[in-house]
């Protein structure tokens, strides 16, 4: 993979797809995280989901983003891109809110991506990924050409969500926002993420 | 929906009789599966009382009850056949919408309660042209029908039109000053398009119309801790302590006083007792953090190693992991110190 490509893996599509269907109604949004080193391409390969409510109030997300921030760093991983899908299915595109975030983590970040999830694209038999991807070019926030925006094995990876919804896994998704109203749940998701992990594997036929 | 399989006794057999009664009749040894729909009506009141939206457990309760049980429900079906209604369309089942629907049509014919619900479902449907002229005939015919007037606001805000939305919703309130839905909904509108002074003046009306609910308070004080600067701030912590004192469980409250607390207590602006105060709370919200995360058998290492640095030097976020390059959080061009 060269400069400006930007593969996304089953495990962060997963997670982000279930966040937003968690929430229909709602605005969401997430950390597009990656354990590679720096430099070169950028490998998304999980994604912490955060919020579904009052995305632009600032204390519970400068609260998640030091949170998610300080468990990077435990776990060789860095923060490289923040995901948002929006409430009303039908604007896709980007809101002060996530760009101002997004801005943020392209300071510690030269590779950054800003991904919005189109709702409308987010029903079952549709062929293409329900996302939009930006960068940061000439000081804005420019639309990625979808030929470097790798998405291997997209059809293992559709099959894998619809696993999951009709074995009712996806309601095991927890972002921050539920974990406040219920400690107990695990933001990290290493619950969810062995299910994922399990069903990628190649054991189960999905490579 | 529970089937409670009772296994009968030698002679008695529990049984719900013509009258709608739960009774004993005794006959030989039978296994009897029971549909127990006073605890699905119960539940689906319980629901509707406490303006739950959990849309498919109503579909699947109030679908069984509605097929099944029907001549059982009494007077309660119809109210029954909204609810469910209402949640048919929030899980995009037409079908079962239609069918409720049609059944409140045949015994209501001229309401406008029933003239709503299929507004609603054209709404579902995305025909809001069609909406509007429905809920326009009930404002000719009833100018106060104020869910009417709500529904239009509601197509306004599903279209993204939020500017015509707040203006509409404003009007609104200057005539039903005490609706608290409609507070509650302009001040997330406001909230939604980063005029936090209106939001923060919506919740204010809230706050003193509920003064016991923990969430307004809360919600108050995040709005005011987004604006920014000291005064601000100032506010934001005491209203983040009072939501802990209607709910000292409330976690977002919690966390709340610790960031405004130290990010006054880190200001160069205040006095020495007022940064002393501030170091204070901040400790005392941390301990409280720390217990709670204990009682739950939880590490609340994580936590805490991030609340030391939220607040550290001067910069509400910075990465252990890049030291001395500090990213600082600017929401809306505020700087949190």
């Amino acid at each position: 993979m060269s400069m400006g490509e930007v593969e996304l893996s089953c495990l962060a599509y997963a997670k982000m797809y279930l966040h937003a269907s968690q929430f229909p109604r709602c605005s969401v949004n997430g950390l597009l995280l990656s354990s590679s080193a720096a430099g070169g391409a950028v490998c998304i390969t999980d994604c912490v989901p955060l919020l579904h409510t009052h995305l632009s109030l600032a204390p519970i997300t400068q609260l998640a983003l030091t949170q998610v921030d300080v468990w990077c760093s435990q776990t060789q991983q860095r923060i490289v891109g923040y995901y948002q899908a929006n409430a009303c299915a039908s604007d896709s595109s980007p809101t002060p809110c996530a760009l101002k975030i997004a801005e943020k983590i392209f300071e510690q970040c030269n590779n950054a991506v800003l991904l919005m999830i189109d709702g409308e694209k987010m029903f079952p038999g549709c062929r293409v990924p329900p996302i939009v991807m930006y960068e940061r070019k000439d000081a804005r926030w420019a639309l990625k050409d979808k030929h470097t925006i790798m998405l291997r094995q997209w059809e293992e990876t559709c099959s894998i969500v619809n696993q999951l919804f009709s074995s009712g896994d996806q309601a095991l998704l927890v972002d921050f926002d539920s974990h406040l109203d219920d400690i107990t749940k695990d933001w990290t998701n290493q619950k969810l993420n062995a299910k994922i992990m399990e069903l990628v594997s190649p054991a189960n036929g999905n490579v | 929906m529970r089937k409670i399989n009772i296994e009968s006794t030698l002679y008695s057999q529990l049984i719900i009789d013509d009258e709608n009664k739960l009774v004993i009749k005794f006959q030989p040894k039978t296994n009897v599966f029971l549909y127990c729909i006073s605890e699905m009506r119960d539940k689906l009141r319980k629901w509707r009382e406490e303006n739950y939206r959990n849309s498919e457990q109503i579909v699947d309760v109030g679908e069984e009850l509605i097929n099944e049980h029907a001549s059982k429900l009494g007077d309660d079906i119809w109210i029954i056949y909204e609810q469910v209604m209402i949640a048919a369309l929030d899980c995009s089942r037409d079908d079962l919408a239609w069918s409720c629907l049609q059944e409140l049509k045949r015994q209501f014919p001229d309401s406008h309660r029933v003239k709503r619900l299929a507004g609603m479902r054209l709404e579902a449907l995305e025909r809001y042209e069609d909406a509007n002229k429905l809920y326009d005939s009930i404002l000719q015919d009833d100018p106060t029908n104020t869910a009417a007037r709500k529904r239009k606001i509601s197509i306004l805000r599903a279209q993204g039109k939020s500017s015509e939305a707040i203006r509409e919703l404003n009007e609104y309130l200057e005539q039903f000053v005490g609706d608290q839905e409609a507070w509650h909904e302009l001040s997330e509108l406001y909230i939604n398009e980063h005029d936090y002074a209106k939001a923060a003046f919506c919740l204010e009306e809230l706050m003193m119309t509920n003064p016991h609910n923990h969430l307004y308070c809360e919600q108050y004080a995040e709005v005011k801790y987004t604006q920014g600067g000291l005064e601000n701030l100032e506010l934001a912590r005491k209203y983040f302590a009072q939501a802990l004192k209607l709910n000292n469980r409330n976690m977002r409250a919690l966390f709340g006083l610790y960031m405004s607390a130290s990010h006054i207590a880190a200001s160069p602006k205040v006095s020495a007792k007022v940064k002393k105060d501030n170091v204070k709370y901040a400790a005392w919200a941390t301990s409280q953090i720390s217990r709670a995360y204990q009682l739950q058998h939880l590490p609340a290492g994580v936590m805490l190693t991030s609340l030391a640095l939220s607040i550290s030097s001067k910069t509400p976020y910075t990465t252990a992991a890049s030291a001395g390059v500090a990213v600082v959080i600017e929401i809306h061009g505020r700087r949190q110190t």
